[in-house]
């Protein structure tokens, strides 16, 4: 074996022997350190999960959006507008979309309701393999309802089989289900009530001919915001979003939160590294004695620092392991509760969302860098301070 | 642009290196003035100890360097998510006018603080120690160029705007979506390919005369060639080879290929690109030590050891850019 390598692997040899001679004092720190990249790494591995999550339903989004807004407030949007764009080249379908909250009294719950044509939505008639049970509802069929999971917990403790609604003046319209989503589209439809346009128009007492927002869908992708930039020429009292524009929000949003919350955690950091560095700097009489025997034994200043490095990469790559294996489980297992109301929001109907990080090198080496790197750089000096005691330290009787 | 998980990754690498390297300095002037050889006093042994606290400290600096490097480019690829017009990092690196100089520049870090170690492993080599002073004359140097990387990774991030959506106003209608900024447009594939294979045969060449007969106005040569051949690669698969791994023949990005999707094959392509050409052009920075007191075996045996290095590695390299072009050439693309 070549002779570089065998010595390191004495040295390695010697450091596990050292940090179990000294295994409370590595224990704590390791605890410690171990916690704090928990910490960092449950943020790291939420907003990823959300980020995907929210890619996943963002691919069904219609890639253009629109909206009418007056005194900067949003308003409905006359069906009109929809003749005004049928010029423009690209556009494959336009749909009026009807929607809106519905506060719950009894269950202090928000529910969304929902009302569009979807005859007229490209992958429309798809919607009946997203329901757990029942059917969609024929798309002329008036007083039908399809519910999510959360909606259909809610009516389920109430003890009916109709879903009642009140309108602004209070007076009651109630609907039949229908069908109920499946569990797995609750980020989506855990809050949601879908109604026929027109039930969905008399439950807000929207004018007919009135819609809440137009989706517009466009057959080439690369056509969107060419397309996006003659409809707000056109309408210029409209706000045209797109799907991209929506995706890049989430993104900014869930890094914003991320960032946020990792400026919180570098007090954490920060206390851990001084700690870190404290406990590295205090030699205790043993330690220099050691050090000055292994020097009179012929260990150059290079074979004690050589230990001390392993000793951190080590300890750190440990708790490295135990940290983010414990994040994952906190995440995937107990679906992140410590971190989620940061990161997703409050809401009394909250989705059922089981968050599936799909963690990527640059996850990792994110969470190394939040980490392991400022342990590193806040032992290295005193590694050197504790390899250059001096050889005479053991004869003096220290 | 601050308020994200990367920015503050990058944030915490530029400190850490600063940190490093400015405790470095420390030593390194109380070392430069007041190091004396003969001299058998207190403050000299104690001198002669901080020197294994410097070359630690720079040693740690490059390790972390290089993370930030990597850190650097990722960042830039999450960013271009939140950037209108950006499809990858090249588009965000392209974002604003810091972005491109602050690459080149941590890129040149990663080779200046190599060569400080290489200094350093030479001098110790020897007892006397004979190039303490301009290893530390060096490392003074190094600190502008330092706060030049931090300053511009700092402006850079600074001058990021997320383009997200507003309450006021509809959306900002940045570049179409469609294929994005390439670097280095305009180049003919049949010309850089040509340069490529045949400034790496030139330097087969070159490397193995080197071998046989150690000349000075050869090993310049070879150095230089190493330079002119790390340019050039990274020209290559920019504008060549990066197509052929993603399968398109629009996509050219030298970044992407360091993401999952593509099974991490820029790790295996840039490290020993990066390695060879550090350790071909140490061969150069070796060159005038040869004659020093003390460093007269150690400097020609480090010299021929890196030139063989430099050479396998470069070969990986080459074989490993040229893998999926010739998969290409030969069954004709995926399918």
């Amino acid at each position: 074996m070549d002779s570089g390598l065998r010595k390191h692997l004495n040295i390695l040899d010697y450091t596990l022997l050292s940090l179990w001679r000294r295994r409370l004092k590595n224990l704590s720190i390791l605890l410690v350190f171990a916690g704090v990249i928990f910490l960092v790494a449950s943020f790291e591995l939420v907003t990823q999960a959300l980020t995907e999550t929210a890619d996943r339903a963002l691919r069904n989004v219609p890639e253009i959006t629109l909206q009418r807004l007056s005194a900067g407030r949003q308003e409905t949007v006359p069906l009109t507008y929809m003749e005004r764009l049928r010029g423009i080249f690209g556009i494959r379908e336009i749909v009026p979309r009807v929607w809106g909250y519905y506060f719950d009294e009894v269950s202090g719950a928000n529910y969304t309701v929902m009302g569009m044509d979807r005859r007229r939505m490209p992958g429309g008639k798809e919607m009946d393999l997203a329901l757990a049970r029942g059917d969609m509802p024929d798309p002329e069929e008036r007083g039908a309802a399809v519910i999510g999971q959360g909606v259909e917990t809610v009516l389920r403790q109430k003890g009916g089989s109709l879903l009642s609604l009140f309108r602004p003046d209070l007076s009651q319209v109630s609907f039949e289900i229908a069908g109920v989503f499946a569990p797995a589209t609750d980020i989506l439809t855990s809050d949601l009530i879908v109604l026929h346009p027109e039930d969905a128009r008399d439950l807000f007492r929207i004018p007919s001919g009135m819609a809440t927002d137009l989706l517009v869908y466009v057959a080439n992708a690369d056509e969107v915001s060419t397309i996006a930039r003659k409809i707000a020429t056109l309408l210029p009292d409209t706000r045209v979003l797109t799907r991209t524009q929506i995706r890049k929000t989430y993104q900014v949003v869930f890094g914003w939160r991320s960032g946020f919350a990792s400026v919180c955690l570098l007090t954490a950091l920060t206390a851990f590294v001084i700690f870190a560095w404290d406990k590295a700097s205090g030699l205790s009489p043993e330690e220099r004695r050691e050090i000055s025997v292994l020097k009179i034994l012929g260990w150059e200043t290079a074979d004690i620092l050589a230990i001390r490095f392993w000793e951190g990469l080590l300890v750190a790559g440990l708790a490295f392991v135990l940290g983010c294996t414990a994040a994952y489980v906190h995440v995937v297992f107990y679906d992140a509760s410590l971190f989620r109301p940061v990161l997703v929001g409050w809401s009394v109907i909250r989705p059922d969302l089981r968050l599936l990080p799909t963690p990527e090198l640059a996850n990792f080496l994110l969470i190394f860098c939040g980490s392991v790197l400022p342990y590193l750089a806040a032992t290295v000096i005193p590694a050197w301070r504790s390899a250059s005691v001096p050889a005479e330290t053991a004869l003096s009787g220290m | 642009m601050f308020l994200n998980s990367w920015s503050i990754a990058l944030v915490i690498c530029g400190l850490v290196v600063t940190f490093l390297m400015g405790f470095a300095a420390r030593s390194g002037i109380r070392v430069l003035f007041h190091w004396n050889p003969d001299s058998d006093a207190n403050r000299q042994i104690q001198l002669e100890n901080e020197i294994w606290l410097t070359s630690t400290l720079v040693e740690c600096a490059l390790g972390v360097q290089i993370i930030s490097l990597v850190v650097f480019v990722l960042a830039a690829d999450f960013y271009s998510q939140a950037i209108v017009g950006a499809m990858c990092a090249t588009g965000s690196l392209l974002a604003n006018n810091f972005g491109v100089p602050a690459l080149i520049v941590k890129i040149g870090g990663v080779f200046f603080y190599g060569f400080w170690i290489v200094l350093h492993q030479l001098d110790i080599r020897s007892e006397h120690y004979p190039l303490v002073r301009l290893k530390y004359v060096y490392l003074l140097l190094l600190l502008p160029f330092l706060a030049l990387d931090l300053t511009l990774g700092v402006l850079y991030v600074a001058g990021l705007h997320p383009d997200i959506i507003t309450s006021c106003c509809a959306v900002v209608f940045g570049e179409t979506a469609g294929g994005g900024p390439n670097l280095l447009s305009g180049w003919s594939p049949r010309l850089s390919l040509s340069l490529f294979y045949g400034s790496a045969l030139a330097l087969l060449a070159i490397g193995i005369v080197l071998l046989v007969r150690w000349r000075m106005w050869a090993s310049l040569l070879f150095s230089s060639l190493c330079l002119w051949f790390f340019l050039l690669a990274l020209m290559a698969v920019t504008t060549v080879f990066s197509s052929y791994i993603y399968a398109m023949p629009f996509h050219k990005c030298p970044f992407c290929i360091l993401k999952a999707e593509y099974h991490y094959i820029g790790f295996l392509l840039y490290v020993p690109l990066f390695l060879g050409a550090f350790l071909g052009m140490s061969v150069i920075v070796a060159e005038p030590l040869r004659s020093l007191d003390g460093l007269e075996e150690v400097v020609p045996r480090f010299q021929k050891r890196a030139v063989v290095s430099c050479l396998a590695l470069l070969l990986v390299f080459v074989g490993v850019a040229t893998y999926p072009y010739l998969r290409y050439l030969i069954l004709g693309g995926e399918g």
